[in-house]
């Protein structure tokens, strides 16, 4: 250990103690969560002063319960909810990366206003476009089904945004002497553009595949069941008369799950992906 | 005439004339020498934009097709809708019910409509006069004023200590803080108006360590100084978890983001500021903070429009017993008229009033924050 000046170790520790305390309060709630899920329901509820931190051994026993109920079916609603942000993620990627690199790389007449009445879509509130949502899926006929919660938002603005802004470093000559070499345009934007982004489009994955997992009163006006996803078969729990917390707890401890996973398999790039708009103007 | 192309009308043609024979040759000739001029300017038009890009007109609109279509359907006509029944009145008849959802914090209706009605900007005038719009609109504001900067703040501290060269375990720290945005929005709000129940987790903590209990979604006054207990009123605490709620799951994703942007300013910048004998404070200030600027402004944009959204925290955590006038968004709000009154012409016009709101907030954000310095 080398002898550090009194000034930087006591940055060191400011530092240290910092993010263990952020470490430590992002971490309480959800390890209460899992700790919540193995024990009986009056064990957490009201613990007053002899409040439990260790897990029990009642996680099988909620899930039963969980799984006994006859309105909802939460497990099959977990494989609803990861197929639908699965294809959601991947047709998404495909629409605003094509977009993106459109705006990236070519001029074309109206470019700006296109762009521009895209951005400000990002500014509603999705939940208010509900209405005429539900009304247009009814006519089309695709009311409880998949495609009903995947079309709709599929044409992301935030994605084509981050696409435009990532896809500008890509250097013009590159693609000048890929077309010398007789490459077509799409050859250009599937051998070049898409192999050089790889970490952004990993990143827009990320934000894309949180966007799905959390839409809640749109899925909830127009799936039935047996289709829920688990935002909706979560909100089942709560009932008129009584909130059925211990349920609750496991289906929120299993939820966390698959985006876990998603979040740790994507999180390096993530990290060199997410820079939107850090392209200097 | 620039010759520095071949003719791509023509190519397009001669095609055609091979493949037909020469029996429309002549009808062909006519037709060509229409067409060119205007194809020409146009081809001239767009090379020269595109840095003499040779590629032909139509590719970008075949890249982008995919996207517009699916926007222009499901994005674009709702939101023209939108604006159209802003200027009618179209109303449910409650007598009629044809479809209902009536779920814990959700009930959804949809109802027999009256017929539309055009009303010009009668919808826009009650929204002036509106006290519960205002006191959404206030209690926005103040989760935009409050929420956003301690959010950011928090998340640039933390961006800093992680990037800092002395740092042991980054990736761990770096996962576990981003973590509650893996939680499920539902869950998650759910999970907190558990832990901050009267009886709950976190008074049974200050309970244990000898502070006082503090009503967090009840909604009393207590431990709030006498003078200000008017002042604040009983959605103080309240509000306080709101906010709490919403900077506990969004601080580790913006960090990640802040994060990001830290580690691709240039070391040389340091290094010559440390030459220069600049001390901590004057790196941060002048090469961290500027190097910074798009990033930080992408993260304000992005909450800002992300607080103006807020929807199912507010609406979960009022199962708390928190007075609505506190926790009432304006999103909260519309949902109430549009599905739970249901007049969807005042909510598609309190909706137009909000898109503006939040497009002039960020245009000004984006404004303000791309004055270049450095």
């Amino acid at each position: 250990m080398r002898n550090l000046s009194r000034d930087e170790a006591a940055w060191r520790f400011l530092g240290y103690t910092f993010v263990l305390l952020a470490t430590l309060l992002m971490v309480v709630p959800i390890y209460w969560i899992v700790v919540a899920s193995t024990l009986p329901e009056q064990a957490f509820l009201s613990a007053g002063t002899d409040i439990q931190l260790l897990p029990g051994s009642n996680f099988l026993a909620n899930l039963d319960a969980l799984q006994s109920r006859e309105s909802v079916d939460f497990i099959q609603s977990i494989g609803n909810s990861v197929f639908i942000a699965v294809v959601y993620t991947l047709l998404s990627l495909v629409l605003c990366s094509m977009g993106g690199f459109a705006f990236a790389k070519y001029e074309f007449k109206f470019k700006e206003p296109i762009f521009y009445s895209i951005l400000a879509t990002l500014t509603l509130p999705i939940q208010l476009l509900v209405i005429p949502l539900f009304l247009m899926i009814s006519q089309m006929g695709l009311s409880n089904s998949y495609w009903a919660i995947i079309l709709p938002w599929a044409a992301n603005p935030l994605g084509i945004f981050l696409m435009r802004q990532n896809m500008r470093q890509i250097p013009d000559a590159l693609l000048e002497s890929a077309r010398i070499d007789g490459a077509t345009e799409f050859q250009l934007y599937y051998r070049i553009a898409l192999p050089t982004m790889k970490s952004s489009l990993a990143a827009l994955a990320i934000v894309l595949f949180l966007f799905q997992w959390n839409l809640f009163l749109y899925p909830l006006v127009v799936l039935e069941q047996g289709k829920y996803t688990i935002p909706v078969a979560i909100n089942e729990l709560v009932g008129a008369q009584r909130v059925y917390y211990d349920q609750i707890m496991v289906a929120a401890a299993l939820s966390i799950i698959p985006l876990f996973l998603v979040f740790l398999f994507l999180q390096r790039h993530f990290v060199s992906g997410i820079l939107a708009g850090s392209v200097k103007e | 005439m620039s010759t520095k192309y071949s003719d791509p009308v023509r190519d397009k043609f001669d095609a055609v004339r091979e493949r037909a024979g020469e029996a429309v040759a002549p009808v062909w000739e006519s037709v060509i020498d229409a067409v060119r001029p205007l194809r020409q300017r146009q081809i001239r038009r767009t090379r020269a934009a595109a840095d003499k890009l040779p590629f032909s007109v139509g590719v970008p609109y075949l890249f982008l097709a995919p996207f517009f279509v699916l926007f222009s359907a499901f994005l674009l006509f709702p939101v023209l809708y939108t604006v159209f029944l802003s200027f009618h009145t179209y109303e449910g008849i409650s007598t009629t019910t044809l479809f209902w959802i009536d779920v814990g914090p959700i009930q959804y209706r949809l109802t027999r409509m009256a017929q539309l009605e055009f009303v010009g900007l009668q919808n826009y005038q009650r929204l002036l006069g509106d006290t519960l719009f205002q006191n959404a609109l206030a209690n926005t504001t103040f989760i935009l004023l409050v929420q956003v900067p301690l959010m950011i703040v928090l998340g640039l501290a933390l961006a800093l200590a992680l990037n800092a060269s002395w740092m042991r375990f980054k990736g761990l720290f770096r996962t576990t803080i981003a973590l509650p945005v893996a939680a499920n929005l539902v869950a998650y709000a759910t999970v907190f108006l558990l832990l901050l129940q009267d009886n709950g987790l976190v008074n049974s903590v200050f309970q244990m360590v000898g502070l006082p209990t503090i009503p967090w979604l009840s909604g009393g006054t207590a431990l709030l100084p006498g003078p200000l207990k008017s002042v604040l009123g009983t959605g103080f605490w309240p509000r306080v978890s709101l906010v709490g709620a919403v900077t506990w799951r969004w601080t580790g994703y913006n960090m990640i983001i802040l994060l990001a942007g830290l580690q691709s300013v240039p070391k040389q910048l340091y290094e010559a500021a440390e030459i220069d004998g600049a001390s901590r404070w004057e790196k941060f200030r002048y090469v961290t903070l500027p190097q910074l600027r798009p990033v930080l402004l992408f993260v304000v944009v992005t909450s800002t429009i992300g607080t103006f959204r807020l929807f199912s925290e507010p609406l979960i955590i009022s199962q708390g017993g928190a007075p609505l006038s506190a926790t009432r968004t304006l999103v909260v709000y519309i949902y109430n008229i549009a599905f739970q009154q249901f007049q969807l012409g005042y909510a598609s016009a309190m909706t137009v009033v909000l898109v503006g709101i939040v497009a002039l907030l960020s245009i000004a954000q984006l404004r303000i924050g791309s004055d270049s310095d450095a």
